[in-house]
C-alpha cells in the first residue's frame, strides 16, 4: 500500500500528550511514523499541512443516521458524508430507527449497510429496551456480539427506576455503557420548548429543567450502586451540570456530553416559532449555556457530541408544536466548538481534541480498537483542521440530506479541511479553490494530488 | 465566559425566517405599538356609532378558515367584512385537507390562489398563523392560535372596557386595574388582554389556581395573585375566563366546589366589588361554574354591570377596523400602511 506523508503540521494527540510540529507518515492504513523532517522520497502522496492541525479522527458518539426507516431524512451514506465533511472519522448511531435497533438482526443490517455505503466508521448503539418502550430488556449480550458499543433508548428515557437498575446491572457486567436521554416524561407532557419566559409568551407548554435533573440524580445513584458506566446525553441545564460534577466527585462512573447548540444558543432562538430551534432537550437560558461552558472547561463534561438529528424540510415546516425535535450538527459542530471553546480562550486545543477523540473513544471502548489516538501503530484515522478558515453555514455547504440547523447564516472560523479513515482521504477541501471531494474508504483513486 | 453566548453565539444565524411583515398581518398584539392599538381602537369606536359606514372594502374577499370550533368569532369577522362591503367566504371545510396529509401552508396557498385578500385563521397550534403568513402574499389575521394569542379579542376587550370606564376618547387606561380570573395559562384571550391592557397603561392582575395561573405568568407583565376577594376590592374590571376542565387531566383543579370556593365570581363576591366596576367574559360562559347566573347579567344596580354583550358588539367593530386598516389603510393612512 502506498505511503502518505502529512508534513509540517501541528500534531495534537491528547492520548499520548503530543502537541508539536511534525510530519506523519501513513502506511497500510496505520500511522507508520511521526517525527520532524521525515523522508519525503518514500511518500507516494504528500499533504502539506503547514499552519494546520492534525488530530486523531474525530469521534461523535451521538448521531441519528435514520436508516432504516427514515431514509427521506438521512441515510447511512448521506449521514456519514456529513460526518466526514465535518471532520468526523467515526460516528455512533442511535437506535431510534424504524424498526428500532433492538435486536441483533437490525444491528447486522446497520453494520452491513455501513460496510457497503458509509464514508466513515459506524458503530451502532443498541436500544436498551424492546421498541424503546422501557418494558422489556433487549438481548444485551447478543446485541453486544452484533456490534453494539453502547445501549440507549435515546429519544426516550428509561422511565422506570426498576428497569434502569436491571439494565445497569446487566450492561455493567458486560463492560458496556448506558447512554441516557434524561427526561422525566411525567413532567414534559405536550412540552414544545424550555419552560421559561419565551414559552410563557408564546403559549407553548414548557419542558422544565428538573425533568432532566431528576433523572440524572436517580441514575447517578443507580450507577454508583451497580458500578455500571453511565453517560448523560446532550446535557441541557445548569442544575444537571452541577449534579454530574458532584456525582463524579463522589466517584460515580458517570460522564456527560455537551452539544454545540446547548452551549451556544438559548430559548430566544425559538421566538417567532422558529422550528429550526426546536430540539429535545430544549435550548434553555443564558445561565444554562454558561454552566455547560463552565462544565466543559472544568472537566465535568468530558465529551463533545452533536446529536445530529436530520429532518426533512416539510416536516420542520409544520406548526411549532407539531414539528419534530432535532437539528443537524455533524458539519458545523467542530467549527462551533472551536469558536465557543478555543477561540474564546476557554480551553486549549489539546483539551478540545481530547473531548472529540480519546474521551468518546474510551466511552465506547473504541480505544481498544486503535481509535481516538494518533501514535505509531494506531489506525490512521486523521482529521486535518484549518484553524483560521472562515466559512458561512449555508444549505449549499451542507453535505448531508437535510439542512435543519439554526446555525444557517452564521460565519465561523475553523474548519476540518481533510478527513482520513484508515489512511485514505475520504474528505478533501485542502485546496480552497476546488470544491470539496468525497471518497468512500476503499474507493480511493490510484493517485491523488493535494 | 458569558460574553461568548451574549455576543454572537447566543443568537442564531442571520438568515433565520424572520417574523412575518407586521404591516400586512395581524398575528399577535405583542410588539404592536400603543399608537397603532389606539388608532385601531379609535376607528373601532367610530364604527360603534350608528350610521352609514360606506363600502371601503368593496371588491375585496375575506376568507374565514377555522380549524377549531368557533361561532362567535367567525360570525363576527364575517359581519365585519360584509359591513365594509367585502365579500366573505367561509372555507373552514378546507381543514379536511389537513387530515388528507396536506400541510397547513399548502392549504393556505390553495385558499389564496382562489383570489382572497385576507385569510382569517384559527388553528389549534400556537404559531400556525405565523406559518401561514410566511407562505402567502395576502393578509393573515389570527383568530386564535392555540394558547398563544387572540389579538382581536384583546382589542375588543379593551374597547368594551374603555367605553364602560369613560376612556374611549383617549384609550389611555392609566390608573385602571383589571383582574383576569381563572384558567389563565391555557388562555390565548388572557395573553392578548394582558399585552393590550398593559401597553395602554392598565395594571393587570391574574388570579387563578396555582397550576392554572402559575407565577411564571408574571413574565407577561402582569401580577399574579391568589386572593380573589382582595383583588376584587380594587379592580375596575373583572374578566372571567371559562374553566377548561377537559384540558387539565386531573392536575390542578380538584373539583368544582374547590374551584368555585377560590375563584368563581359568585353573587356574594360580586356584591363586594367596587360599585362602578364592570364584569366581563369572553364567552362562552359556563353559568354556575366560573360565574354565577345573576352576575353574568348584572345590571349595575344590585350587582356590578355586566358588559358581556357589549364585548360581542365591540368585536364586530374592532374587526372592521382591523380589516379596513390591513386591506385599504385606515383614514388618514395611505393604503397598505397597515399595522406597523
Amino acid at each position: 500500500m502506498p505511503t502518505t506523508l502529512i508534513t509540517n503540521a501541528r500534531v495534537i494527540d491528547p492520548a499520548s500528550g503530543r502537541d508539536e510540529t511534525a510530519d506523519v507518515a501513513i502506511r497500510d492504513g496505520l500511522v507508520a511514523e511521526i517525527g520532524r523532517d521525515l523522508d519525503r522520497s518514500i511518500a507516494d502522496t504528500v499533504i502539506d499541512a503547514t499552519d494546520r492541525i492534525v488530530t486523531p479522527g474525530l469521534i461523535d458518539p451521538h448521531v441519528h443516521l435514520r436508516e432504516p426507516g427514515g431514509e427521506h431524512k438521512e441515510t447511512i451514506e448521506t449521514g456519514t458524508r456529513a460526518a466526514v465533511a465535518g471532520g468526523f472519522a467515526t460516528v455512533c448511531c442511535m437506535p431510534n430507527t424504524t424498526p428500532t435497533m433492538d435486536r441483533p438482526e437490525i444491528l447486522y443490517f446497520v453494520t452491513s449497510r455501513a460496510k457497503e455505503t458509509a464514508h466513515c466508521r459506524v458503530f451502532p448503539v443498541a436500544a436498551a429496551t424492546v421498541g424503546r418502550q422501557g418494558e422489556q430488556m433487549v438481548e444485551v449480550q447478543m446485541c453486544q456480539n452484533a456490534g453494539a458499543v453502547a445501549f440507549s433508548d435515546d429519544g426516550d428515557v428509561v422511565q422506570s427506576a426498576g428497569m434502569m437498575k436491571a439494565l445497569l446491572t446487566t450492561i455493567g457486567e458486560l463492560g458496556s455503557v448506558f447512554m441516557q436521554h434524561c427526561q422525566d416524561t411525567t413532567l414534559t407532557q405536550n412540552a414544545a420548548m424550555h419552560a421559561g419566559t419565551v414559552s410563557t409568551k408564546l403559549g407553548l407548554t414548557g419542558w422544565p429543567r428538573e425533568a432532566e435533573e431528576i433523572i440524572i440524580e436517580r441514575d447517578a445513584r443507580l450507577a454508583e450502586v451497580t458500578g455500571c458506566r453511565y453517560h448523560v446525553q446532550h446535557i441541557s441545564s445548569a442544575g444537571s451540570v452541577e449534579i454530574v460534577r458532584r456525582a463524579r466527585r463522589d466517584g460515580a462512573p458517570i460522564t456527560a456530553e455537551a452539544t454545540p447548540h446547548h452551549l451556544t444558543l438559548t430559548h430566544e432562538a425559538c421566538d417567532g416559532f422558529d422550528t429550526a430551534a426546536k430540539v429535545n432537550p430544549p435550548l434553555r437560558e443564558l445561565r444554562d449555556a454558561e454552566a455547560i461552558l463552565e462544565g466543559v472547561a472544568d472537566g465535568t463534561i468530558t465529551i463533545l457530541a452533536t446529536d445530529h438529528a436530520p429532518h426533512a424540510a416539510d416536516e420542520k415546516a409544520a406548526p411549532f408544536e407539531d414539528a419534530p425535535c432535532g437539528m443537524i450538527g455533524l458539519e458545523t459542530a467542530l467549527s462551533i466548538y472551536i469558536e465557543a471553546l478555543v477561540n474564546s480562550g476557554l480551553i486549549t486545543w489539546p483539551e478540545l481534541i481530547a473531548k472529540m477523540t480519546i474521551n468518546p473513544a474510551r466511552l465506547c471502548r473504541l480505544d481498544e480498537r486503535g481509535l481516538g489516538m494518533l501514535a505509531v501503530g494506531d489506525l490512521a484515522d486523521i482529521t486535518i483542521i484549518d484553524p483560521d478558515l472562515e466559512w458561512t453555514v449555508t444549505s449549499r455547504e451542507l453535505a448531508g440530506m437535510s439542512s435543519n440547523t439554526p446555525f444557517l447564516g452564521r460565519t465561523v472560523r475553523g474548519r476540518a479541511v481533510a478527513t482520513l479513515v484508515g489512511g485514505e482521504v475520504v474528505m478533501n477541501r485542502l485546496n480552497p479553490h476546488e470544491s470539496v471531494q468525497f471518497c468512500r474508504p476503499g474507493r480511493a483513486p490510484a493517485s491523488a494530488s493535494f | 465566559m458569558s460574553t461568548i453566548v451574549r455576543e454572537g453565539l447566543g443568537r442564531p444565524g442571520g438568515t433565520l425566517r424572520a417574523m412575518p411583515d407586521a404591516t400586512r398581518h395581524l398575528l399577535q398584539l405583542e410588539g404592536m405599538s400603543p399608537a397603532t392599538m389606539r388608532a385601531l381602537l379609535v376607528r373601532a369606536q367610530a364604527f360603534m356609532q350608528p350610521g352609514e359606514k360606506g363600502k371601503p372594502l368593496a371588491g375585496k374577499t375575506v376568507a374565514t378558515v377555522f380549524f377549531e370550533d368557533s361561532t362567535r368569532t367567525r360570525t363576527s369577522f364575517v359581519l365585519a367584512a360584509k359591513r365594509l362591503g367585502a365579500e366573505a367566504v367561509d372555507l373552514s371545510g378546507s381543514g379536511t385537507s389537513l387530515s388528507k396529509g396536506e400541510t397547513l401552508d399548502d392549504t393556505a396557498r390553495t385558499i389564496e390562489a382562489m383570489g382572497v385578500d385576507a385569510i382569517v385563521v384559527r388553528v389549534k397550534q400556537a404559531g400556525g398563523p405565523h406559518l401561514i403568513a410566511r407562505a402567502v402574499k395576502c393578509s393573515v389575521l389570527n383568530a386564535g392560535d392555540g394558547k398563544h394569542e387572540h389579538p382581536t379579542q384583546g382589542l375588543l376587550d379593551v374597547l368594551a372596557m374603555a367605553r364602560a370606564k369613560g376612556r374611549a376618547e383617549t384609550f389611555d387606561l392609566t390608573g385602571l386595574t383589571v383582574a383576569i380570573v381563572g384558567d389563565v395559562n391555557a388562555s390565548r384571550v388572557a395573553r392578548s388582554d394582558v399585552i393590550a391592557m398593559t401597553a395602554l397603561g392598565a395594571e393587570v392582575v391574574l388570579v387563578g389556581p396555582p397550576a392554572q395561573a402559575p407565577r411564571s405568568l408574571g413574565a407577561l407583565g402582569a401580577k399574579v395573585e391568589r386572593d380573589l376577594d382582595a383583588v376584587l376590592g380594587r379592580a375596575d374590571a373583572v374578566q372571567m375566563l371559562r374553566v377548561q376542565f377537559e384540558r387539565h387531566g386531573g392536575k390542578g383543579i380538584a373539583s368544582r366546589r374547590e374551584y368555585r370556593a377560590g375563584y368563581a365570581l359568585t353573587t356574594a363576591r360580586a356584591k363586594r366589588m367596587r360599585p362602578d366596576a364592570v364584569v366581563m367574559h369572553p364567552g362562552p360562559m359556563n353559568r354556575g361554574m366560573e360565574i354565577d347566573d345573576a352576575v353574568a347579567d348584572g345590571d349595575g344596580i344590585e350587582l356590578p354591570r355586566s358588559i358581556v354583550l357589549d364585548q360581542v358588539s365591540c368585536g364586530v367593530a374592532v374587526r372592521m377596523a382591523v380589516l379596513e386598516r390591513l386591506l385599504v389603510g385606515g383614514p388618514g393612512d395611505g393604503p397598505g400602511d397597515g399595522l406597523e
